[in-house]
């Protein structure tokens, strides 16, 4: 089997070694925060005084006071501090303020947006003329169409995010209600509980009602496809908001389908422009193609750094953080080229400084599949606990081809294939359709280039896209040597996987088949499944 | 001592003061522990709410 060189973290961790310790069942939160030394608790406590800032701020205005008594789903933002807590577990120096940078910046954003919703939502803010620049857009759709217009002008509703995604985040519980409601209704529960939430919400009647239109997207499952016919259905019907299906190529390896993607594109450009009555706007589109390009230069950097022996940007906020730059944003708001900078300068400065997330890395694994959403925050747990460093996961392996940003004749006609790339590209969809290619060679490829010796394949139990390729996996990754652990779960239903119960697939593999024993054994078992 | 000389002083009792609970409050976790209590209340109130649920 393939082996890596272990590295030995020369430098005690300041403060609690054992943050397993602080966990109780008790009130469903930890007895206490982490005492990580005296310079790095005052960071800590510094940013958990600006997160209480942030939530303070939206909590004072009087619509969105009206909004979480409204919604069921706002109740997962009181347990924002909470979820801060699970990203930093363990966490110093460099590490603790990649995390807090960039986590921090999309609590902010995902605030912004809830605040954005509530203006426009018939039931809540219900300014009219604010909701006719509304375009609401799936959570799982690529917001590339919405780069050339204004962001002053037109606004991108991405109303699935705050709703059902993020929230789950915070709070495991969130979407069971939703679930619940979908299958009293008779929506099968052997789909992808994600859409099946969204299309609960729908069902419940939970949603924000705004926007002059919607636009979904044909995205990655039969799930989502069920979903986006009922979520299409009532906006249409009963809110007479007219839905756009952009559908887009599944087999984005296939050149032949560029053409077709392009012209989707197009239509759904034409179809906001109608009903918003703006226009599309190139100086705004090439301004947004330049910042895309920019993000993916250093997604790429910092993927660079993650093939060394010191790894710097991974886990729960690496993968949040480009899930929200690279599809919610699409380059259409400046504020993420600082933070991108911000991020690459601590990955580098933490290189330099040769810092570790743990006392000791024994393997380097590729963390592939979906993951579950309720213990998103898993991969800090995997480092501190086995010292099984996730050098990155599927769902941040995405584009890396720089876009056309100079406005010429031909470049305005390649934009529209440029888009269609990114949202073909898009993030899940790149990996879990588009053959052979994209799920099981990417994978080979990506643990030779980041010199991995594990993979820890995620699977979740609903999601059909993968599982049928478990054989092929397993067989493939003997032939390379590769270990390859599997952690079952059910993305956003922790009534089928516990907290837990996922872990303990991790616990079981480390040591009956690696045959070792835990960097710290406070974190092995968790009194957690009960909490947020 | 003259009301203007006093003005550093009181605004340092402030922040010491603000700085002692605040930081009371976060180490010792008592924002989601009062969260953790008032939630179920929460639960209750979401519950009872009407809504226009069909397929």
């Amino acid at each position: 089997m393939k082996t890596v060189e272990k590295v030995v973290n020369p430098v005690k961790r300041a403060g609690e070694q054992s943050p397993g310790k602080i966990f109780t069942d008790r009130l469903k939160v930890r007895s206490r925060r982490e005492w990580r030394g005296v310079k790095d608790t005052f960071y800590d406590y510094t940013r958990w005084l600006y997160l209480m800032s942030v939530l303070g701020r939206f909590i004072i205005v009087p619509r969105n006071i009206k909004g979480f008594f409204r919604y069921r789903w706002m109740m997962s933002y009181l347990f924002v501090p909470h979820g801060m807590d699970k990203f930093t577990i363990g966490l110093r120096d460099e590490a603790l303020r990649i995390a807090h940078t960039s986590f921090n910046f999309v609590i902010a954003d995902v605030t912004k947006a809830i605040g954005n919703c509530f203006r426009g939502d018939r039931r809540v803010g219900n300014d009219k003329a604010y909701s006719d620049k509304c375009v609401i857009t799936d959570e799982n759709s690529m917001v590339t169409f919405m780069m050339g217009f204004d962001t002053d002008k037109v606004h991108t509703i991405l109303r699935e995010v705050p709703t059902m995604f993020a929230s789950n985040i915070f709070h495991q519980f969130n979407v069971m209600h939703y679930l619940d409601v979908a299958q009293l209704n008779g929506i099968p529960g052997d789909v992808c509980p994600m859409p099946e939430a969204e299309a609960g919400i729908s069902i419940d009647d939970d949603f924000c009602v705004l926007g002059s239109c919607a636009v979904q997207n044909n995205t990655t499952c039969d799930g989502s496809l069920m979903g986006n016919g009922i979520i299409a259905k009532r906006l249409e019907r009963e809110y007479g908001i007219p839905t756009f299906q952009l559908a887009t190529p599944l087999r984005h390896k296939e050149p032949d389908v560029m053409d077709y993607a392009a012209e989707e594109i197009k239509k759904a450009i034409a179809f906001v422009e109608e009903h918003t009555g703006e226009k599309w706007d190139w100086d705004v589109y090439f301004a947004a193609a330049k910042r895309v390009n920019y993000a993916t230069k250093c997604r790429i950097a910092q993927m660079e750094i993650n093939s060394t022996p010191y790894p710097q940007f991974f886990g729960a906020a690496f993968s949040l953080y480009n899930d929200t730059n690279y599809m919610g944003n699409s380059g259409r708001m400046p504020e993420f080229v600082n933070v991108d900078k911000k991020l690459l300068e601590l990955a580098e400065r933490g290189y330099k400084a040769k810092r570790m997330y743990a006392k000791e890395y024994r393997h380097r694994a590729i963390v592939w599949g979906v993951q579950p959403q309720y213990v998103i925050d898993m991969l800090y747990w995997l480092v501190q606990c086995w010292g099984v460093v996730p050098l990155t996961d599927m769902l941040s392996v995405i584009n890396t081809d720089m876009i056309a940003e100079e406005d010429t004749p031909e470049n305005r006609e390649q934009a529209y294939r440029d888009m269609a790339m990114l949202n073909m590209e898009m993030i899940m969809r790149n990996h879990t359709h588009g053959g052979y290619k994209v799920l099981l060679d990417d994978l080979w490829e990506l643990c030779e280039k980041m010199n991995a010796d594990m993979v820890m394949m995620w699977e979740h139990m609903s999601c059909k896209a993968l599982t049928g390729m478990h054989g092929m996996f397993e067989e493939q990754a003997r032939e390379r040597g590769i270990h390859i652990m599997w952690v079952s779960h059910d993305l956003c239903d922790p009534r089928v996987f516990t907290r837990q119960a996922i872990r303990e697939q991790v616990n079981k593999y480390m040591r009956t088949v690696m045959r070792e024993e835990p960097l710290d054994p406070s974190l092995e078992d968790l009194p957690d499944s009960e909490a947020w | 001592m003259s009301k203007i000389a006093k003005i550093p002083l009181i605004l340092l009792g402030i922040a010491l003061g603000f700085f002692v609970v605040t930081f009371t409050v976060y180490i010792f976790n008592l924002d989601m522990k009062a969260t953790s209590l008032i939630a179920p209340l929460l639960e209750k109130w979401y519950d009872h709410l009407e809504h226009k649920q069909y397929l």
